[in-house]
């Protein structure tokens, strides 16, 4: 029999059911999905790692290089992951909108937090793994490496639920964010140091929040890294809030034109 | 009871917008009738269905709904292809708050009625058009709700399953309200009792489904 819900309990059975529809959907959907979902970031950051040894850089910014792109890769990774998962939730979600509990918010909120979790996980293995060559991957402020880690996900999220709406809108959407996502690549501290670079462009970097997390996150693996001196917490955070309040406030108004047919 | 209010309905496209779907439309269907929506193709049927349902929201105007209805039974959407048939199933009792008690005797009664077998646990991508009908129609027997709204899903499978959905259907009824989509006048005037004539936008009530034909008739080109 059903019971008359309350719209919370709809919601969170709701959240409940896609997660668990997102989780099999991320882990069986294709054949050893899970494997290449933990062989994606290693084959980078290997890559990288070969580059930079070719180069023969052993240090920067105080810190053994190793390190120094790992954690910048996993941590660039977890904002772009999400935020490219957010963005794309909606059309993902398109064939559940017959069933009215199912709101397009939903969507992409629950994918974020799966992206979240998982690449908190992979991110823990690869940390992991890499220990068994004795590297040194201990975090001396844990506190801080999870507050930069949680920033690049709220980051995410917000870029993607506000990004979420106009995709389906406007289909030139994606191809402008696919676009401008490879210089912010370059323009966020994971290849090129931001002490190294020179002034004018110097400020390029700055303007990117994901820069200062990246940086804060390394920060809280080695105490001896040198962060750049413009580094702020606050900036990446109410950027983050301010479009993740932004996405949600035109999910508010588009919403109906997000289910329609 | 389902009441909509001055509910007007147009579409956007690239194109710009459509002209009015449904306009003004002020109807209360009370939750224990069983009501046929006629119209000609491309009159606003599935669309009023689709607002009844609240897969859709009116441009203009509002829908109430005092009673439980469900979601637009059909041929079109509501599945996922690439999760295999229990998986959809599951995903359909949770979002109606289903618990984990009674999970397991749902996933049965759907499995059996839905006659899926060991293809039950195969991708939805995998199957034929009859066989995901099948299980939508299973699926929709599952909850009790006050109305039901079918979009030309009644005859779907072979003539045995026809028959034997048929009954459950009807059982089902007995205790619910129905909105129904149909292009057979046959199937709509043995489910319904009252009809809706939607012309040009705008819906007629009529107390009997023949008299809605009726009036369905007049409008064509003799």
């Amino acid at each position: 029999m059903l019971k008359q819900r309350s719209p919370w309990q709809v919601t969170w059975s709701v959240w409940q059911a896609l997660f668990i529809r997102e989780a099999v959907g991320r882990l069986y959907h294709r054949r050893a999905a899970w494997a290449w979902l933990l062989f994606e970031p290693m084959v980078h950051i290997g890559f990288l790692m070969f580059i930079f040894s070719v180069l023969s850089v052993r240090v920067i910014g105080g810190i053994e290089s190793a390190i120094w792109i790992m954690v910048g890769m996993l941590g660039f990774f977890t904002f772009r992951r999400t935020m490219s998962i957010s963005m794309g939730a909606v059309a993902m979600a398109k064939p559940l909108f017959t069933y009215r509990q199912v709101k397009p918010v939903d969507a992409v909120l629950v994918r974020a937090v799966m992206e979240g979790l998982l690449m908190l996980f992979i991110s823990i293995l690869i940390l992991l793994l890499s220990a068994l060559f004795d590297y040194k991957v201990w975090p001396d402020q844990p506190l801080l490496v999870l507050e930069s880690y949680f920033l690049l996900w709220l980051l995410g999220l917000g870029i993607g639920m506000m990004l979420s709406v106009p995709r389906e809108l406007i289909k030139e959407t994606e191809d402008i964010v696919n676009l401008v996502m490879t210089p912010v690549y370059f323009l966020s501290g994971v290849l090129v140091s931001v002490n190294v670079i020179p002034m004018p462009y110097r400020n390029l970097v700055i303007v990117n929040p994901v820069s200062h997390v990246i940086d804060a996150l390394r920060f809280g693996f080695a105490r001896d890294y040198q962060v750049f001196e413009e580094l702020s917490l606050v900036y990446p955070l109410m950027v983050g809030l301010a479009a993740l309040f932004l996405g949600l406030a035109m999910h508010r108004v588009f919403s109906h034109r997000l289910t329609q047919q | 009871m389902i009441l909509l209010d001055n509910v007007s309905k147009r579409y956007r496209s690239d194109r710009g917008f459509s002209k009015l779907v449904l306009s003004d439309v002020n109807i209360s269907i009370p939750s224990t009738s069983n009501v046929g929506l006629i119209g000609k193709n491309g009159a606003g049927k599935s669309t009023l269905l689709r607002l009844i349902a609240g897969a859709d929201t009116p441009t203009q105007g509002k829908v109430i709904r005092a009673c439980r209805v469900s979601w637009p039974l059909g041929l079109a959407g509501g599945l996922i292809g690439n999760l295999t048939g229990r998986q959809n199933a599951r995903f359909v009792c949770r979002i109606n708050g289903v618990d984990a008690y009674e999970m397991g005797e749902k996933l049965q009664f759907v499995q059996d009625f839905s006659e899926l077998d060991e293809m039950f646990d195969f991708p939805i991508s995998t199957y034929s058009t009859g066989m995901a009908a099948r299980l939508k129609f299973a699926l929709s027997l599952v909850f009790d709700y006050d109305v039901y709204l079918s979009d030309e899903l009644v005859s779907v499978g072979d003539v045995a399953f026809q028959d034997k959905s048929r009954k459950a259907f009807k059982d089902k009824l007995g205790r619910a309200g129905l909105i129904m989509v149909a292009h057979s006048e046959k199937t709509l005037k043995d489910y319904c009792s009252a009809g809706i004539f939607i012309h040009e936008g705008h819906a007629h009530w009529f107390d009997s489904i023949d008299d809605a034909f009726h009036a369905y008739k007049e409008t064509l080109p003799k």
